[in-house]
């Protein structure tokens, strides 16, 4: 006999199916939709390796086309790691325990995608999400819409793969389209369908939720949660598929359109009032970096950028997204590139033209060398660190500590990340390396009981005496 | 006579001479004019009714102070100078109304805190918790302790030109202010600060120091010192490889503050200072940096040092020359119908945190709901112009203030945080 309880729920189950299925009606199976839509997606495994561990990442990507590659999301690879410590990508396929090799493509700039393509093997068996693409015209998507995507379950479950279904709640420009599902709709990086089958867009890290958190006897506090398996965000397909053929050309992602103008502050509607500037938006630049393109363009500090190319900044909400607005149009751009830039500089309207360079190199693209026996990673001085610490970027600078191993011997001695090292056992440190040829004699001399930095943090020097023995 | 005291003369009169004192102050930190109370002690050391207190219990920001006698009669009290850097503060007692309800005021003597011996019997006296006339006794526990504390003072740097007297008498928050004494009654240090959590570990100022500051407080109203901007460090353990004779003593120039008289003059982090104006200076301990500070402290501003040191081996003379000493906190304004508390960019802030000048004033306390919240502006931000103009003093942000009170109308702010610019309007 079946209890009371149950007997309810099983014909709320059968109401509901009945329902289901009336609304379905006009629309092929999902369940198959969905096994179809499988072989779009992958999970996918690296390593961050370190002075001292190795560090395995999973995460999830989509499949763009027939050799095999495969997007994933910005945030999956810390970007202060270097390309060469990026190892052994693996790929899985949904509910498959073994994996194949990947290869590391490198990252766009524009879409902040990671390419990754699998290997041949595994490439026969995947399926591009292009080929679930509705025409142009039938892309349209609507509040209230229905839509469905795919989650993936733990590398402990062989990423076995389930579904997620909701409904268009709102559509935002921040600046890209963005539509926003009232529950969880898909992994983040992964693609999202209609009940047609056809790709809506591709799932974004999810936006944090707020929740009151109480506990006995206190008072209840706010907190922020945001799921990292799921993501209720949709990057739309209109701001998705024209851009898949931006596959990196380098393992750096490089080239890098650069513009040079630092620190870009949104004006909010009323300065813009104030301005007499109603219609439009606008960005204060902080500083122009030394020898940017910014720099040779005349643009100054101070300078409200109105307009790119004569097309006036739009107003988007919140204030902040005019900045990513002005980004894009740099990182769309490659260098040699000419952008017009209208400023207004106090009450004069000028139009600067500028000419885009390559971005100089950066901090994860800096050498850098380990010294074990010390416990340091020192590394190149580059053009970013001297904007940080104000001095002149053309002029040689030393080296910057990157990692202390703990209880180290330079951890000791009070050594720590990110300090600028100026001497080393009284030698001036120009160049980086002048740090590896003195570090490398210190290191190597076992007889040595001790050495001498001088490094230079925030805005003061202190010298630090390194026991070795 | 160790250990009796009470029955000395000498500590009854002590007793007569420790007061009570009730602050009101005035705080910006909530974007308006708020007023906090509180209470610490003090002890009078003179005739004319001055009294010798903490500045972390009274400060110019006092608005009014209330001392209770040894009769537990109440009488007012102004602020004579005070002190941050040794946390000395100096009051006057009304003595007109003292003098009118006839009172006799007794007043209290400075011993001398050099002849002082780890172990010697002190007693401190003063108001724990409220606990008025309240004397616990304990030893001196050290002579000689380096503290030195950028913020310590209600926000103001302290310890770089003294040490200080440690001790286990107890010393809870109240005390500050009273006296440290010999079994005497002689006042040999002012309790100022305990380690909170700790067991009977309090600080005092020696009276060495309380001395001298007391003296010109009271002359001048204020101490001007010299400043030069090398921040020294303790060569301790470093003499082997600056190859010096530990006879030769040396300070180790840990940090020179960029834009300072020394770094103009050229010297910078890891040179070693051996000789300032040809007399040898010893820091190779961190208890022997705080004289050598008031050596340099205590030169007129604007005079010239020679400071001889030694970089690679070779030694140097640099011409230094002084400027006035200055907080790193400026002065301080709540501009209440903006909702905004700002404190004006001081030279030495200004350099802490690498600023192309001294333009602005930080915004300290911002008000909810008033405009310079609605407008999006935070604390931390400085406010460099106010419409346009470039806030050199802290005038003219008060002036524009002034004129947005009898005629409210947008007005624009352009600040600057973590070096990025924003604008901002004030909407009426």
């Amino acid at each position: 006999m079946i209890p009371l309880l149950t007997r309810r729920v099983l014909l709320f189950l059968a109401v509901a199916q009945l329902f289901s299925r009336a609304a379905a009606a006009d629309a092929a199976d999902l369940p198959v939709l969905w096994a179809e839509r499988l072989k779009s997606v992958v999970a996918v495994e690296y390593v961050t390796e370190t002075e001292v561990d190795r560090r395995p990442t999973a995460t999830m990507g989509t499949v763009i086309d027939a050799n095999g590659t495969i997007i994933i999301p910005a945030g999956s690879i810390d970007p202060r790691a270097a390309t060469w410590q990026l190892k052994d990508f693996k790929v899985y396929l949904p509910g498959e325990a073994t994996s194949t090799p990947g290869e590391y493509i490198g990252q766009d700039a524009f879409t902040g995608w990671h390419f990754v393509r699998a290997d041949a093997a595994t490439r026969v068996r995947l399926t591009p999400v292009t080929a679930y693409a509705a025409p142009v015209e039938s892309r349209k998507i609507a509040l209230a819409d229905f839509v469905w995507g795919i989650g993936l379950r733990g590398k402990d479950e062989d990423f076995t793969p389930y579904i997620l279904q909701s409904h268009i709640a709102f559509i935002q420009s921040l600046p890209q389209r963005t539509g926003i599902a009232q529950q969880e709709v898909a992994a983040p990086g992964l693609p999202v369908f209609n009940r047609q089958g056809h790709f809506v867009g591709l799932a974004l890290s999810s936006f944090g939720q707020t929740f009151l958190q109480l506990s006995r006897g206190a008072r209840s506090t706010a907190v922020l949660l945001i799921n990292v398996e799921e993501s209720s965000a949709i990057l739309l397909a209109d701001e998705v598929l024209p851009f898949l053929n931006r596959v990196p050309k380098t393992v750096s992602g490089r080239p890098l359109a650069w513009l040079g103008a630092f620190g870009l502050e949104p004006m909010d509607r009323d300065v813009a009032k104030f301005l007499n500037l109603s219609a439009q938006s606008g960005a204060v630049v902080s500083e122009v970096l030394e020898g940017s393109p910014a720099e040779k363009a005349g643009v100054q500090p101070r300078d409200i950028i109105l307009a790119i190319d004569g097309a006036p900044l739009p107003q988007l909400k919140p204030d902040t997204i005019v900045v990513r607005y002005i980004e894009r149009e740099i990182d769309r751009r490659a260098p040699g590139d000419v952008m017009t830039l209208t400023v207004l500089r106090g009450m004069e309207r000028l139009d600067l033209r500028a000419v885009l360079g390559e971005e100089p190199k950066l901090i994860r693209e800096a050498e850098r060398k380990y010294f074990d026996r010390m416990g340091l990673t020192a590394r190149e001085f580059v053009y970013g660190d001297a904007i940080e610490r104000r001095v002149k970027a053309a002029e040689p600078s030393g080296a910057i500590v990157h990692y202390v191993k703990p209880s180290s011997p330079v951890a000791i001695a009070g050594l720590r990340f990110d300090d600028w090292i100026q001497e080393i056992d009284g030698v001036v440190i120009k160049t980086f390396a002048d740090a590896v040829a003195k570090l490398t004699e210190i290191e190597r001399d076992d007889t040595k009981p001790e050495f001498v930095m001088l490094v230079s943090r925030i805005n003061e020097t202190a010298v630090l005496r390194v026991k070795l023995r | 006579m160790p250990g009796r005291a009470a029955m000395s003369r000498g500590f009854n009169r002590l007793l007569d001479a420790v007061v009570r004192i009730d602050v009101r102050e005035v705080a910006f930190e909530a974007g308006t004019r708020r007023f906090t109370a509180s209470l610490g002690s003090g002890v009078i050391l003179s005739a004319d009714g001055l009294i010798l207190t903490n500045a972390h219990v009274v400060s110019p920001r006092a608005v009014e102070i209330n001392i209770t006698l040894a009769n537990l009669e109440r009488v007012s009290a102004t602020l004579v100078g005070w002190d941050h850097w040794t946390d000395l503060a100096v009051l006057r007692l009304d003595m007109d109304e003292v003098k009118r309800r006839g009172w006799k005021v007794a007043y209290a003597t400075f011993g001398e805190s050099e002849k002082l011996f780890p172990g010697q019997e002190v007693f401190a006296v003063g108001t724990p918790h409220g606990l008025t006339r309240t004397v616990t006794r304990g030893i001196v526990s050290n002579k000689n302790r380096y503290f030195e504390d950028s913020r310590a003072v209600n926000g103001y740097e302290t310890g770089a030109f003294n040490t200080w007297l440690q001790t286990d008498a107890a010393i809870n928050p109240g005390n500050s202010g009273g006296p440290l004494v010999t079994s005497d009654g002689k006042v040999v240090g002012i309790s100022s600060r305990g380690y909170m959590g700790a067991n009977n570990l309090g600080f005092a100022i020696p009276s060495a120091t309380a001395k001298t500051v007391m003296s010109r407080l009271s002359k001048d109203g204020e101490i001007v010192r010299s400043y030069i901007g090398v921040v020294p460090g303790a060569l301790q353990d470093l003499e082997n490889f600056y190859s010096l004779e530990l006879s030769s003593g040396g300070v180790l120039v840990n940090s020179v503050d960029p834009g300072s008289p020394a770094a103009k003059a050229g010297l910078r982090g890891g040179d070693i200072i051996l000789l300032i104006d040809g007399v040898k200076v010893d820091g190779r301990f961190p208890e022997q940096l705080p004289p050598i500070q008031n050596l340099i402290a205590t030169r007129p501003v604007g005079s010239t040092l020679k400071v001889s040191a030694r970089r690679n081996g070779e030694m140097r003379d640099y011409d230094v020359v002084t400027e006035k000493l200055e907080s790193r906190v400026g002065e301080e304004v709540a501009l209440e119908r903006w909702g905004l508390s700002v404190r004006k960019v001081s030279r030495t802030f200004a350099r802490e945190n690498q600023l192309d000048n001294e333009l602005g004033v930080l915004v300290i306390g911002v008000q909810p709901g008033f405009p310079g919240a609605v407008a999006g502006v935070s604390r931390g931000d400085i406010i460099t112009k106010v419409n346009q103009l470039p806030i050199s003093s802290i005038d003219i942000v008060k002036a524009a203030h002034a004129a947005y009170e009898t005629k409210p109308a947008p007005t624009l702010l352009e600040t600057q945080r973590n070096r990025r610019v924003s604008l901002f309007i004030l909407q009426p």
